[in-house]
């Protein structure tokens, strides 16, 4: 990282000044500014005329996606003074980052040809999926929960307008407004749940919140941090999608287009479970005798309603959505089980599960026609056998989430069961097992309907495919899934050294804890 | 002071159960008018002033303007029908509700703290607007300590923008 | 060459007075690899040939496709395909061998007459240089190499290290030449026998395959690794006898065999679990040393280990009540029948069990036991040889008594007696399997021709075979006059080792009669039961013996006018190992000379006790264990009644079948009635063990199979699909609440409100 020191980085980053924020923010910045690019790019090649954008501008998004991943590698080794900034500068962020950056790559690849084919070929799609990975990366990496909601706007707004993107498609439109519906009322209570939790704390630092509540002094306001707590739960458990929180989920997926769909259920995903780590299982920690048994009961549910109605699904792409919801509550008890372990299972298995479930919609794009989604089960039947390579992709992908060995997902698990025991919650390790053995069979299903029963007709899948840029992203996100098995050490020793970097405790306070507050 | 306080609390939440009462959209914009209107009265109470201008002004005065312009140029709330069917879901609906501000009532009940944290409270505030006056104390925060919020506020009004012109406008 | 320049070399070095220089083995994993390669190459032939006689592959997915009717060489083979060069419509089934080939071969089936037995004739290169510089050498201890860890297990309790280590010692060594040389042989034999066959390139595989496990399992160095040869040599036993597998019966007797061998090898597990347990290793030399220190004397613990090693030992070597698959086994390829059956695997057990000499010496009761075993299925499976036809079947009850009798020696402690009699048993038994298989394939050519149905392998419808088949008749009458124990013929010496050995153990001067006494058991008396019994069924095996070869050879020929022409000896490669392994039954014995003992003496050029010699390292260690505790064999006193009276008995079986049977007019099966006689019937009916084993065990465990699957169908899976079918319900149910309505869905997340705030604000 010599390279950005060269540039003038500094070794330790002082976020009182504000000409640090620069450095800290390097990737959202490159971001930002690529994103405009991309609006304004599209704008002059187009004029005023009303015609598709041109094929360069998913290229540009990709471009500026790499950029953005190149300024977060400035990132590494970085640490700040006192910790008490709008952003985190650790590993943890470091690390989603990538996450996010990687599921709005995947989006934007397997999106190729399929906006074409559906008529919404605007160079406002790719702007706006990068200011939803804007948003994710705010949200994630926020060190003040005003910066968190200000994320999580940034990330939510770009994200409800892209569902309803296919103006012409009316279960697109329904779905946008009722994801914007919920999305707002959810957001009401969070925002609700922050100031709550400001009036109880004092501040909406994370950092000095966990201080605060590490001392134990001053707890005459209990109850009003509690109603905070819980409403912030909402809030995020919301945005993950846990029941009963989840309601939209389904809906919103299946009428989303499916690049949107695969961006909301990863990188969206992912950033409010980035979040949810920073907010319960950091500033909140030391009151983790209140919400543990409530996000215990979260994760229960979660998993075992998620993949018992996932069973009934007679689409590919809800059935998809459960799934994404069941892995809510995986990760749920990588949270809970606390420790490094615990983090590092959740950001090996957050990894993992982005790709393996972006690679899945891949394979539900290539399986669609011109304004046609082929999502249901009967719509699978033969593929295996007549696009021999994208059923082996989907099958991969379908056995990685359901944790079959040889896969990413199996490892993933693997490491969050063992998360789960050492951190004393072997109830929840059982369910979780319990629940992925139902799962098996609706995954599997696919797959016996794939590779054992008859196409509708001949030639049924005679148009199945992808471009080839997509075909890459699919194939790379394959590649990863079995990689991730075999080196699976790699990304978790990577893992561990970011979940590390986020329990590292600040500089010890010898002055005034100076939270960034009003009232100074 | 209390009474004040008391009055406008009074009258805003009632405004705000009005407001979503309603079934004329005209009438709850007109509600929701009077409970920023209450709210303002607050936040002068508080001490805040530039908050409480700020409410009228932004709120009641632009957006709320805007909101009655759109309702009446598209001629909405002859069309009404009911969204909550049935008086089981209302009883239900409002019972719920009633059990959530019982809880937050209850969350409220307790001791509450005195100064909010360690270093705020009205004397820190009094301090504070003595110090910078009643536009400084809003204003140097937020353009130093929280700089970056408001940049990204900015960037979240641009997507918006962005968005909501794709959503309405008819040719992109 | 290089065995020239090796011999020269140890030649000139023991010259030079050098011996006792220490042992470098020469590349013995050469000896295991060559096989490999051999089964690699002709593998990869039969892939290739059995791809050719294939038609076009099936669509993949076709719902019309029947698996039942899988096509293969065999399929072929029956249907007489012209496009299948070797593919000549073979009417009588399973002994498909069939001269009359048409057109040029393809290489497909040339190149494997040349890899199969060109691997091992090498490979037995390899061990006859070994073998020089080991008799240079003699080294006292094993010489062990690891190549790599196989299963390294690091454990707080005890560490399992089992290598991938060749062990190679005195028995080992022998072993290898054994398997090596008459494999070679055997091989060769197998191109003539089997060249016509379609599967020719995957019987050679196979083959190949065999010699490897079985190598693997005399030279691995460690019970595990021996282990895997044991399997490895099961498995190709079961490829090899369902060979043909087109008939059900073939296939039935593979399986027949495997299963058995899963009793046998069951025990074979039991008994390394409770080795490891008991000493933390599994490896020979390691075994041994501890063995004496961490276990009791005639304890209950090494007893236990003894007689579990003896069960798997039971079943690879057909003792009872294991040994019902190996008469069965014959519906393998004849040279099957020779080399696993008779030469090498079958003779696994005694090897497992003079390996494990120490373990046994410290055992007495184990091994009565083993004595006993062996001594009943001696005796047992010669009376049932004396009233077969089937010219094979004679030949494995045959085998099933002679394994008796290996047993009865490592049993009774005469660890060197028992592999004595396997190496010669392997000379003669070979050359008889060998002669069989020439006599079955002379009269399937005759019978051929004239298209008749006659039973190509019963002795009845032979006869006279002498004129026709020379070689086969001399040679093959040497074996017998060997398995007879007729000196100076090899089963002699060997066979009167042991009963010497019962004869001695009678007088109380085996060790193992004193280990006996120590564990309060009087065990003359036994012994003299064993002599008894072994002498018993010398005499019925000379009888048997005799009255198979003038039923084949002698008399009258009974094939018919038009068959009798078409009787002709073999091509050499079927004559040549017949002689050379009739060579080796007639000075075989020679090995091993016990210069103490009358008559025998005769026949000592100054070799004396070479075997004894050669295998004192490998049993340095049962030795040392006699010695400390005191039951050291007392001073044997030769006596020259066993020897005289084996002689005789030998002499006597002969002469009685030739007394009883050369005289009368012989039928053929046509003609010849059905066994009138009570004993007659049991006997030729097996003593009805089949049917008792399907009543008793076949149709317990069938009507406990059924069992099983009914509750298995019925509670467990309707355990599990009630378990789907709840999951699908609640699924349903929870599916319910998704309305498509934004109320019900904010509605939902208004409770989920109520229940977090509730938890929360009410702790």
């Amino acid at each position: 990282m010599s390279f950005f020191a060269a540039l003038g980085r500094p070794e330790v980053l002082d976020l009182a000044r504000q000409t640090h924020y620069f450095w800290a923010l390097l990737p959202e910045i490159v971001l930002t500014l690529g994103a405009m690019l991309v609006l304004i790019v599209d704008v002059i090649h187009k004029g005023d005329r009303s015609e598709p954008s041109r094929g360069s501008i998913p290229v540009l998004t990709l471009a500026v996606l790499a950029a953005t991943a190149l300024a977060n590698t400035a990132l590494f080794g970085l640490r700040d003074v006192s910790a008490n900034g709008m952003v985190a500068v650790d590993g943890f962020r470091t690390f989603t980052n990538f996450v996010y950056l990687v599921a709005a790559a995947l989006c934007i690849a397997i999106s190729m040809g399929y906006l074409e084919r559906r008529g919404i070929m605007k160079g406002e799609f790719h702007a706006l999926v990068l200011f939803a990975t804007l948003g994710m990366m705010l949200m994630g990496g926020s060190r003040d929960l005003i910066m968190t909601f200000i994320g999580l706007e940034v990330m939510s707004v770009p994200i409800y307008v892209l569902v309803g993107f296919d103006r012409m498609d009316p279960r697109s439109s329904e779905a946008s407004l009722k994801y914007f519906l919920l999305g707002a009322f959810s957001s009401g209570f969070f925002l609700y749940g922050i100031a709550l939790v400001f009036g109880a704390v004092g501040s909406t630092n994370l950092t000095y919140i966990a201080e605060t509540l590490g001392t134990g002094t001053d707890h005459g306001h209990e109850r009003l941090l509690m109603a905070g707590m819980a409403l912030t739960l909402v809030g995020l458990g919301f945005k993950v999608a846990a029941i009963p929180f989840h309601m939209w989920t389904p809906d919103a997926y299946d009428g989303a287009p499916t690049p949107v769909t695969a961006l909301m259920s990863t990188g969206v995903k992912a950033a409010a479970f980035a979040a949810f780590v920073r907010i319960f299982a950091v500033a909140f920690a030391d009151a983790g005798a209140q919400w543990v048994p409530v996000v215990w009961w979260l994760a229960a549910v979660t998993m075992v309603g998620a993949n018992l109605v996932a069973l009934t699904q007679g689409s590919v792409k809800r059935m998809l959505a459960y799934s994404s919801i069941a892995h809510a509550g995986y990760l749920l008890v990588a949270l809970l089980s606390g420790g490094d372990t615990g983090k590092a299972a959740f950001l090996f298995y957050i990894l993992a599960y982005t790709v393996m479930t972006a690679g899945a919609f891949g394979i539900v794009i290539a399986n669609s026609r011109d304004g046609e989604e082929r999502v249901t089960l009967e719509d699978y039947a033969g593929l295996g056998l007549e696009k021999p390579w994208l059923g082996a992709a989907f099958s991969i992908f379908l056995l990685s989430l359901a944790g079959f060995p040889l896969t990413a997902g199996f490892l993933g698990k693997l490491y969050i069961l063992r998360a789960a025991v050492e951190g004393g919650q072997a109830q929840l390790a059982v369910i979780l097992v319990l629940a992925s053995l139902v799962s098996y069979f609706y995954y599997l299903r696919v797959i016996v309907v794939m590779y054992m029963r008859p196409a509708r007709s001949e030639g049924w899948h005679a148009g199945a495919g992808l471009p080839l840029a997509a075909r890459t992203a699919v194939l790379a996100a394959c590649v990863v899934v079995v990689a991730m098995f075999f080196a699976g050490a790699v990304p978790m020793r990577w893992a561990e050294q970011s979940a590390l970097s986020l329990w590292r405790q600040p500089a010890p306070v010898a002055a005034s804890p100076a939270p960034a507050s009003l009232f100074r | 002071m209390i009474i004040l306080f008391w009055f406008f609390a009074v009258l805003a939440v009632s405004s705000a159960l009005l407001t979503v009462t309603r079934k004329n959209p005209v009438a709850s914009a007109i509600w929701l008018i009077a409970t920023f209107f209450c709210l303002a009265a607050i936040y002068t109470l508080l001490g805040a002033f530039f908050i409480g201008i700020i409410q009228i002004l932004v709120y009641a005065g632009a957006i709320m303007i805007l909101f009655i312009f759109v309702i009446m140029l598209l001629n909405l709330g002859n069309d009404y029908e009911p969204d909550i069917r049935g008086h089981v879901w209302k009883v239900v609906a409002g019972g719920t509700s009633l059990v959530i501000a019982a809880l937050l009532a209850r969350a409220f009940s307790g001791e509450l703290p005195a100064p909010l944290g360690h270093v705020a409270g009205p004397a820190s505030l009094a301090a504070q607007t003595a110090d910078r006056g009643t536009v400084g104390v809003i204003a140097i925060p937020l353009y130093t300590d929280y700089m970056v919020p408001l940049q990204f506020t900015a960037v979240l009004l641009l997507a918006a923008v962005v968005g909501a012109v794709v959503l309405a406008k008819r040719k992109v | 060459m290089l065995l020239l320049q090796e011999a020269a070399v140890h030649a000139t070095s023991a010259a030079a007075g050098q011996a006792g220089e220490s042992f470098a083995a020469f590349a013995p994993w050469l000896i295991l690899a060559l096989p490999l390669l051999g089964f690699v190459l002709n593998g990869l032939l039969s892939i290739t040939a059995a791809r050719r006689a294939l038609p076009a592959l099936p669509p993949v997915g076709d719902p019309h496709w029947d698996a039942h009717h899988e096509p293969s060489e065999q399929e072929h083979h029956a249907h007489g395909d012209d496009a299948h060069p070797a593919a000549h419509a073979d009417d009588h089934g399973a002994h498909g061998h069939d001269a009359h080939g048409h057109g040029p071969k393809p290489a497909t089936h040339t190149l494997p007459s040349f890899i199969a037995p060109g691997v091992l004739i090498a490979a037995f290169a390899v061990a006859v240089v070994n073998f020089l510089r080991m008799l240079a050498a003699h080294p006292e201890t094993a010489w062990v190499h690891e190549y790599w860890s196989w299963m390294p297990v690091n454990d707080p309790t005890g560490a399992l290290r089992v290598g991938a280590a060749i062990q190679l010692d005195q028995l080992s060594m022998l072993m290898t030449l054994v398997i090596t040389g008459v494999g070679s042989l055997i091989h060769v034999f197998s191109v003539g026998y089997m060249k016509e066959d379609p599967g020719y390139p995957r019987y050679m595989a196979y083959l190949n395959l065999f010699v490897f496990f079985m190598l693997t399992l005399v030279l691995g160095a460690s019970y595990p690794l021996m282990f895997v040869g044991w399997e490895g040599v099961g498995l190709c036993s079961y490829l090899l006898i369902g060979f043909w597998f087109k008939e059900r019966a073939n296939a039935d007797a593979g399986k027949k065999a495997f299963i058995v061998n899963r009793i046998g090898d069951f025990g074979f597990l039991i008994a390394m679990f409770l080795l490891f347990a008991n000493l933390g290793t599994l490896n020979f030399a390691e075994v041994m040393e501890r063995a004496p220190a961490q276990m009791a004397f005639g304890g209950a613990v090494v007893t236990a280990v003894c007689l579990f090693f003896f069960l798997g030992a039971a079943g690879k070597s057909a003792q009872i009540p294991l040994y019902v698959w190996l008469p069965d086994a014959m519906a393998g390829p004849t040279p099957v029948s020779a080399l696993i059956h008779a030469a090498t695997m079958v003779t696994a057990g005694v090897y497992l069990v003079a390996r494990s000499a120490t373990l046994f010496t410290m055992a007495p009761v184990a091994s009565l036991v083993v004595a006993l075993v062996g001594t009943a299925t001696a005796i047992f499976a010669a009376s049932i040889g004396l009233k077969q036809w089937d010219i094979k079947k004679i030949l494995a009850y045959s085998t099933v008594s002679q394994l008796g009798f290996m047993f009865a020696a490592v049993g009774m402690g005469a660890y060197v007696a028992g592999v004595f009699h396997l190496m010669t048993h392997a000379f003669f038994k070979a050359c008889l399997f060998l002669g069989s298989g020439a006599v079955i394939h002379a009269m399937h050519e005759a019978l051929h021709h004239t298209h008749s149905d006659m039973d190509a392998q019963d002795v009845r419808n032979m006869g006279g075979l002498r004129r026709y088949l020379p070689v086969t008749f001399w040679t093959m009458g040497i074996a017998t006059l060997a398995i007879a124990g007729v000196p100076p013929f090899a089963g002699f010496f060997s066979k009167d080792e042991i009963t010497g050995a019962a004869w001695d153990g009678a007088h109380g001067q085996l060790p193992l009669a004193a280990g006996l006494a120590k564990v309060g058991i009087d065990g003359t008396l036994w012994f003299g039961l064993i002599w008894g019994a072994l002498s018993i069924a010398a005499f019925m095996t000379a009888f048997y013996m005799g009255r198979m070869m003038i039923y084949t050879f002698f008399g009258q020929n009974r094939t018919g006018e038009e068959e009798r022409k078409h009787l002709h000896e073999g091509s050499w490669t079927l004559t040549l190992p017949l002689v050379v392994l009739a060579l080796a039954s007639t000075f075989g014995g020679f090995l091993n000379v016990e210069r103490e003992v009358p008559i025998v003496r005769w026949f000592d050029f100054g070799q004396g006790e070479a075997l004894h010699r050669w295998l004192h390292p490998v049993l340095a260690g049962a030795d040392q264990v006699a010695e400390a505790n005191g039951i050291a064999g007392a001073a044997v006193e030769p006596s020259a009644v066993p020897i005289a009276v084996a002689i005789l008995l030998g002499l006597g079986g002969l002469a009685l079948a030739w007394t009883m049977l050369s005289r009368r007019a012989l039928r053929t099966a046509a003609e010849e009635p059905a066994y009138a006689n009570g004993v007659e019937r049991v006997l030729y009916h097996k003593y009805y063990v089949d049917e008792l084993y399907d009543r008793v065990v076949v149709r317990t465990v069938g009507w406990l199979s059924r069992l099983q699957a009914g509750f298995d169908r019925y509670v467990v899976d309707g355990l599990v699909d009630f378990g789907g079918k709840m999951s699908e319900w609640l699924g349903v149910a929870l599916g319910r609440f998704q309305t498509g309505q934004v109320n019900t869905y904010a509605f939902a997340i208004l409770i989920g409100v109520t229940l977090v705030l509730y938890a929360f604000v009410h702790t």
